[in-house]
């Protein structure tokens, strides 16, 4: 610890003043500050990107990418990493579609979907918290089950999503898509079931230490697999939004979110320490960095451009964060 | 025996650690020959000094010579003039063999060849005892803490110091061994060794010791000739005058109902515990470390599992879970507070209010306002110094986050309160402070328990001692009886002994948690795969299809053993698949038909540096940025894939086909690719074990802190395996050069995910330390055999893919039961 030993004593008086502050400005809202910057300089450089029918097709794929982001950002809470997002994200949005298409029902596709999905987000949390099976490794294995699955309901063919759904997915409230909306939903309300509600506080605290965790009493197995349970859920809704958004169910939509997903987790500043974390971050860094994209591909660039880019915002943001403990560092 | 020649030398040495004056200029010498033992309670600077004597901490004024040469904060060249030493927490790497263990421990100049290794380390553990139930090849994970303590005893000994520091050596030792333990100290004295023995037992030290030094408080209290010193006199010193520290009054005797007792409670490192503690009323336990006292503890609050009958007002209840204890109001404050009490990283609120979030609470939602109010009350109430409430905790003094862990496990208002060393890493002020809150706790009618291996505080605070030894209450004392003197000289004079305990594991698990076992279960079930596949479909076993197969685990065996050299010192390497098709790419542009041989040599020599160059950005970003080998090696994916696809943003530029021929060479139809990959997990799989290298790396990955008390670099040992890892990348794209011949950028990707696969499912662990170039290579055999395998028994596609995941889950399940299964808790 190089930590500072803080010597003020408490005030009062600037108790609820600093709490506004710190929960104003913390170290998960730089993103919003890039957000705006970036903003600012699209407007400028590319204000083709900016105008509102560009935003109007971006903003359905940065919210689809969001709600997967969400989803990685719990397990990353808890110290993980989810590699089982492409099979899962594909696997809800083809069950989806046969599912609606067997039934005649959407109402009914939904349930039974997010039922499959949280099995499969608990098998995951079982094999991680009770199996003691490294992250990384369990949800590698899971997802090749999940691919194989892929196949089994699919057929090896693509399949058209139910109408309704697409219709649902394009829908619009008062001009904003209906995807942005259920993601900000989502994005809201697991931020306040975490900072707010008992479960998502101690949910924090056994991403943070484990071992302190479980010495307060708090049940921290159940935790470590809901962890995976509620991923596993946003990556079937981002699944199903994606199915519904281009129409059809593809064997292949999840593998494109899953390197995004987890650098959107990074850049917008959750650690990889546990505990610690923001979905809203998250939620804004996958904004961020599909507005970025679009404008380096506006700029003439080719889609390795907009790859090469994007490693150098995962390496600005992880460092940005460090400059003031180096700071510190130097000074002490 | 005896000499005036003096092998250690410690001129005025002072040592301060932030708050804490930890030494103040002591003065100390040990004579080649003698023992020369070191008394003193906890805290009182035993291990510090002998710290700064094995250049483990640096003094902060003073001078310390070994055998006439200054040594000054340099572990090493302690140990090369003759300075060993035997720690009470062993130095050891828990995945290496006892062998290995005592090879790393001795200094450059005195290892063994590795060859002759197990038989080196069996004569030594023989001469030790010649029934010792330890052999070379045991892995130190799988012994218990008395069996360990052996390996660092005997390998301290193996060193033939000249200076031999025992750092309260008999604690985890069986009587048996404890006299062993005297006649080789005795032995290494009459060829001239000085030894110093420290030790809490005055019995132990006045047996074996020439001259003893007592400690107090940092400062030196003298050096007597043992013998000339009765047994009162020395718990005196020990002692000493010292001014009494302010603690609370105690509670007034009355008419108390009992609130818990237990009756013949057992559970790991304690048995048949009966204890009552009052309403009101504080019960101290005390003991020398590790006699049971926080064990006894941990049970009551669910954390170990306990037997026996407990009761809570007279009413019998289970304790199977922290959770359950919470339940019946049983609180408990940690004594590790880094390990078990404080969330670092959090708020000092959040910290507070976590363990009674229920009193902020409407149907499950926390109302900010509330919890805030309640968590600056406790600053306020506590005298917590702290800018403000949403400070990190881990900024705050260690007395501070003490007093905030302790409001907190108050807040929750339990019955019965259970402290584990109050005031451990607490400055003097704080002290006062949390006395006066715990006594004021139990004056509200809280049953309070503190453990602490500090006698006056126990003695300060405490309405009733219990003292622990070897796991029993030896003493119970009440009332005037509790006083510091009391208590010191019981625990110091208790003889009781440990018995010898040994876990019984069967052969299969024992088996299953070696190196070996992962080898044989994935060869095994590779040849099994097989031999189903052949009998179903002849065509399986057709030249053309073996030839392919062992083309395709060549490639994959190559990136799965430089995955595997980054994995054994607990890195991952994300950006495998996107340099496998970099490398291929950079080949692309030179070793064309139309080129001559130089361009060919130059686009070799580039695919190397490629290679290297992207194993030290990886480095760098790691090591010198301290981002998660994950995130670091995902932005290094990223980018080495931007960088492939400008250069070829399609697939383009045919490699020359006398290369790819060349390449492609078998012998029948075993591929020479193929060959080579076998020929090099031989080859790295023996530098693993038999070079000082490839032991160093597992000792890193297995326990970093370990492998640098034993001279090991970090730093420099992962960038070998960073930049390794990168030119295994490389050599593997080269061979995929025959597969794929043209530079295709998206050729590699999927060998990011297949490499980890490979080794996992070869037995590897991810946090370092154990894995084989074998298990890659068999792993990645596996993975082929399976691809194979589904086509041609008539599999669906789906198949390849079910079985590739259940297996590497039933396998490292597996790995990971057996793990569990052989460990000692």
């Amino acid at each position: 610890m190089t930590t500072a030993v803080h010597e003020t004593a408490p005030t009062s008086h600037g108790g609820g003043l600093s709490r506004l502050s710190a929960g104003l400005f913390n170290e998960f809202s730089w993103i919003w500050a890039a957000l705006i910057v970036l903003f600012g300089v699209c407007s400028v450089v590319t204000p083709g990107v900016v105008r509102p029918a560009a935003l109007g097709s971006l903003l359905p794929f940065a919210a689809i990418l969001a709600i997967a982001a969400v989803g990685m950002t719990v397990v990353i809470q808890q110290r993980g990493l989810d590699m089982s997002l492409p099979g899962t994200m594909t696997l809800a949005g083809l069950l989806f579609a046969k599912i609606g298409f067997l039934t005649g029902s959407t109402l009914l596709a939904v349930p039974l979907t997010l039922m499959i999905a949280l099995f499969i987000g608990t098998v995951n949390g079982l094999l991680v918290a009770r199996v003691n099976i490294a992250p990384i490794v369990t949800t590698l294995a899971t997802n090749a089950i999940l691919l194989g699955a892929v196949r089994t309901v699919s057929g090896g063919s693509p399949m058209s999503a139910p109408s309704t759904l697409a219709a649902f997915s394009h829908s619009t409230v008062l001009g904003i898509p209906m995807t942005l909306l259920l993601a900000l939903l989502f994005i809201v309300f697991i931020s306040i079931v975490t900072k707010r509600s008992i479960a998502g506080r101690r949910f924090v605290a056994v991403g943070q230490n484990p071992a302190a965790a479980a010495a307060a009493g708090i049940p921290i197995l159940r935790y470590q697999v809901g962890t995976y349970a509620v991923a596993a859920l946003c990556f079937a809704v981002a699944g199903m939004l994606f199915t519904g958004f281009i129409g059809s169910a593809s064997q292949t939509a999840g593998n494109d979110y899953l390197l995004p997903a987890i650098a959107a987790v990074v850049v917008g500043g959750t650690p990889f320490s546990g505990g610690r974390g923001s979905v809203i971050a998250s939620g804004v860094a996958a904004l961020f960095m599909s507005l970025l994209g679009q404008m380096v591909l506006a700029l003439g660039a080719e889609t390795s451009v907009q790859l090469l880019v994007q490693a150098i915002a995962i390496v600005v943001a992880v460092t940005a964060r460090y400059l003031p403990d180096m700071w510190r560092a130097m000074r002490g | 025996m005896t000499t005036d020649h003096r092998l250690l030398e410690m001129q005025g040495v002072s040592k301060q650690f932030p708050g804490v004056r930890a030494l103040h200029d002591i003065t100390f010498d040990v004579r080649a020959g003698e023992v020369h033992g070191l008394v003193g309670e906890n805290g009182a600077g035993k291990s510090t000094l002998m710290g700064v004597a094995s250049g483990a901490l640096v003094a902060t004024a003073g001078q310390v010579q070994i055998d006439g040469q200054p040594v000054s904060g340099q572990p090493d060249r302690a140990r090369e003039l003759g300075l060993a030493i035997v720690r009470q927490e062993p130095a050891l790497m828990p995945d290496l063999s006892v062998a290995e263990n005592l090879y790393l421990g001795m200094p450059r100049a005195r290892r063994p060849s590795l060859s002759g290794l197990n038989d080196w380390a069996r004569d030594l553990l023989k001469h030790w005892s010649d029934d010792v139930a330890i052999t070379p090849r045991d892995q130190v994970v799988t012994l218990n803490p008395e069996q360990r303590f052996i390996v660092e005893i005997v390998k301290a000994l193996a060193c033939e110091p000249k200076v031999l520091v025992l750092d309260e050596p008999t604690e985890h030792l069986a009587a048996e061994d404890v006299e062993r333990l005297f006649a080789r100290v005795r032995d290494v004295t009459a060829r001239g060794t000085a030894v110093i023995y420290i030790s809490h037992r005055i019995r132990e030290v006045q047996k074996i010791s020439d001259r003893l030094t007592v400690l107090r408080d940092g400062e030196g209290q003298g050096t007597f000739e043992a013998r000339g010193l009765s047994e009162d006199r020395i718990v005196s010193l020990i002692v000493g005058g010292e001014l009494d520290r302010t603690f609370p009054a105690k509670a007034v005797d009355g008419d108390r109902a009992t609130v818990l007792s237990t009756r013949d409670f057992s559970g790991p490192g304690f048995s048949h515990v009966d204890l009552d503690v009052r309403a009101g009323e504080i019960l101290g336990l005390a003991g020398i470390d590790a006699n049971g006292q926080r064990e006894f503890m941990r049970a009551l609050a669910g954390i170990h599992r306990g037997t026996g009958d407990v009761r809570l007002q007279g009413k019998p209840i289970g304790i199977r879970s922290a959770r359950q204890a919470r339940s019946h109001g049983i609180s408990y404050l940690p004594g590790d507070r880094h390990r078990e009490g404080i969330f670092a990283e959090l708020p000092v609120r959040e910290n507070f209010s976590i363990r009674s979030l229920g009193r902020d609470a409407t149907a499950g939602l926390v109302n900010g306002r509330c919890e805030h109010r309640r968590a600056t009350q406790a600053i306020r109430q506590f005298a917590v110094k702290t800018p403000h409430a949403e400070t990190p905790i881990q900024s705050l003094s260690g007395g501070n986050q003490q007093k905030v862990v302790l409001s907190s496990v108050l807040a929750a208002r339990p019955q019965v309160l259970l402290i584990d060393e109050p005031t451990q890493g607490v400055d003097v002020g704080a002290r006062a402070e949390i006395y006066r809150i715990i006594r004021e706790t139990a004056d509200s009618g809280v049953a309070v328990i503190v453990v602490s291996s500090d006698a006056q505080e126990v003695a300060g605070l405490s309405d009733q001692v219990a003292i622990f030894s070897r796991g029993r209450v030896v003493e119970t004392l009440s009332g005037e009886r509790v006083s510091e003197d009391r208590i010191t000289a019981s625990v110091l004079k208790s003889t009781e002994q440990r018995d010898k305990d040994y876990k019984t594991v069967g052969r299969f698990w024992k088996w299953a948690a070696g190196n070996s076992a992962p080898l044989a279960m994935v060869g095994l079930a590779t040849v099994l795969l097989g031999a189903v596949a052949g009998l179903s479909n002849p065509y399986y076993l057709s030249g053309g299809n073996l030839n392919s197969m062992l083309t395709l685990a060549a490639t994959l065996a190559l990136v799965g053993y430089g995955q595997q050299l980054l994995m054994m010192v607990s890195g991952i390497d994300l950006a495998v698949g996107p340099l496998m098709g970099l490398c291929q790419i950079v080949a692309s542009f030179f070793v064309l038909q139309e080129l001559g041989l130089g361009a060919h040599f130059l686009g070799w020599i580039l695919l190397l540096l490629a290679a290297i160059a992207v194993g030290v950005v990886n480095w760098c970003l790691v090591e010198g940025l301290r981002m998660h080998p994950m995130v670091a090696t995902l932005a290094t994916y990223m980018a080495v894939q931007a960088v492939s696809l400008i250069l070829r943003p399609v697939a383009d530029g045919m490699i020359d086909g006398d290369v790819m021929i060349a390449l492609g060479a078998t012998i029948g139809v075993v591929p020479w690719t193929f060959i080579g990959a076998v020929i090099l997990a031989l080859v790295m799989e023996f530098g693993l074990y038999r070079s000082g290298l490839g032991v160093s790396m597992r000792g890193l990955g297995s326990r970093q802190e370990a492998a640098r008390t034993a001279g090991i670099r970090p730093k420099h040992v992962r960038l070998l395996a960073y930049v390794g890892c990168s030119v295994f990348a490389g050599l593997a794209a080269v061979t995929m050069i025959a597969q794929v011949g043209i530079g295709d950028p998206n050729a590699g990707l999927t060998y990011t995910l297949s490499s980890i696969a490979a080794v996992v499912i070869g037995g590897a662990s991810l946090f370092g330390g154990r894995g084989s170039f074998i298990g890659a290579l068999l792993g990645a055999l596996f993975i082929v055999q399976v691809n194979s395998v589904t086509v041609f028994i008539g599999l669906s596609q789906e198949w390849k893919q079910y079985l590739l995941g259940l297996l590497i889950i039933a396998s490292v399940a597996l790995y990971s039961k057996s793990r569990q299964k052989v460990v000692p808790v």
